[in-house]
């Protein structure tokens, strides 16, 4: 009777541990998602289109850039050196995300096409994003573009 | 009288308590830095395990432009030779915000031997996590400085 007792128990805390785990693994990949949406309006739409009020929401105070020039930029840096862009056209893909608590890292694939005082530019790379739940929000706190090894 | 006493002491302690802060910020960047500093000694002498306590096991590595798992590096770390004077840290600043610091800074790496070595400067950016009572690195990356010594 004991033995079966105990395997019951058993049975219910497994059965209880799975439900926790398929719980946060379902929690995980909504944060995931939400931060791969992140990346697609804070890249493809607000860069596109030099929209300052988005980018100035989503970039913390203390947000570092590093460019695939090695140059470091702070978050009004980035938004002047945004505006200097004559056309951009923004593609980010291939994005994967690891979450570590609040903070999450954020890596794709990223193309670059545009003008910068009048001269036509591709560029083409890998980027590493890192991004902090703060104030009840996801910010980004550090993106560096490294460009393409070949 | 009894007013002006409790407002000093108040006064005090929220100064403490901001010094306590500040000086819990500075410690953490100290010890950011020494692992910084572990990370490049375990590199230079292939201490893969040094290594592996170091680095988080989803850690994020670019290399070069790619994409690297703690795995292919650590691996790479134990099949190379020692190359004690290949690299050389240069600044570094150190963020923190409470469990999670990011360091940005430079480095020059020589690639080569002799007299054919050719010196490039790179600018990283460091993810570190405080996580079971100690620091990770969870994400690493490296951009070339455009203009090399």
């Amino acid at each position: 009777m004991r033995a079966m007792r105990a395997l019951t128990w058993i049975v219910v805390m497994m059965w209880v541990g799975s439900v926790v785990t398929g719980g946060q693994a379902a929690y995980d990949s909504d944060i995931a998602s939400k931060l791969i949406a992140l990346e697609r309006v804070s890249k493809m739409q607000a860069w596109q289109n030099k929209d300052l009020q988005t980018l100035n929401t989503m970039f913390d105070d203390a947000f570092v850039y590093v460019n695939p020039d090695g140059r470091e930029l702070g978050k009004p840096e980035l938004i002047a050196y945004i505006q200097s862009f004559g056309t951009l056209q923004f593609v980010a893909e291939a994005m994967t995300v690891q979450l570590h608590g609040e903070t999450a890292i954020v890596t794709g694939l990223y193309r670059m096409k545009g003008t910068q005082r009048g001269k036509a530019f591709v560029r083409r790379g890998r980027f590493v994003d890192t991004w902090l739940y703060k104030n009840g929000r996801w910010v980004a706190i550090a993106s560096l573009l490294a460009p393409d090894a070949n | 009288m009894r007013i002006v006493a409790r407002g000093f002491i108040l006064l005090c302690a929220m100064s403490l308590s901001a010094m306590g802060q500040q000086l819990a910020e500075v410690g953490t960047a100290a010890g950011i830095r020494a692992l910084e500093d572990a990370w490049t000694v375990g590199q230079s002498r292939n201490d893969s395990h040094a290594l592996d306590l170091i680095f988080d096991n989803a850690l994020v590595y670019v290399e070069y432009g790619k994409l690297v798992t703690k795995g292919e590096y650590l691996s790479r770390v134990r099949r190379e030779l020692p190359q004690l004077d290949q690299i050389v840290m240069g600044p570094m600043t150190v963020r923190t915000f409470s469990g999670t610091a990011i360091v940005v800074g430079t480095y020059s790496e020589k690639r080569g031997r002799d007299k054919s070595a050719e010196l490039k400067r790179w600018r990283f950016i460091d993810t570190w996590v405080y996580k079971k009572g100690g620091w990770v690195l969870v994400a690493a990356s490296a951009a070339p400085c455009e203009r090399n010594p």
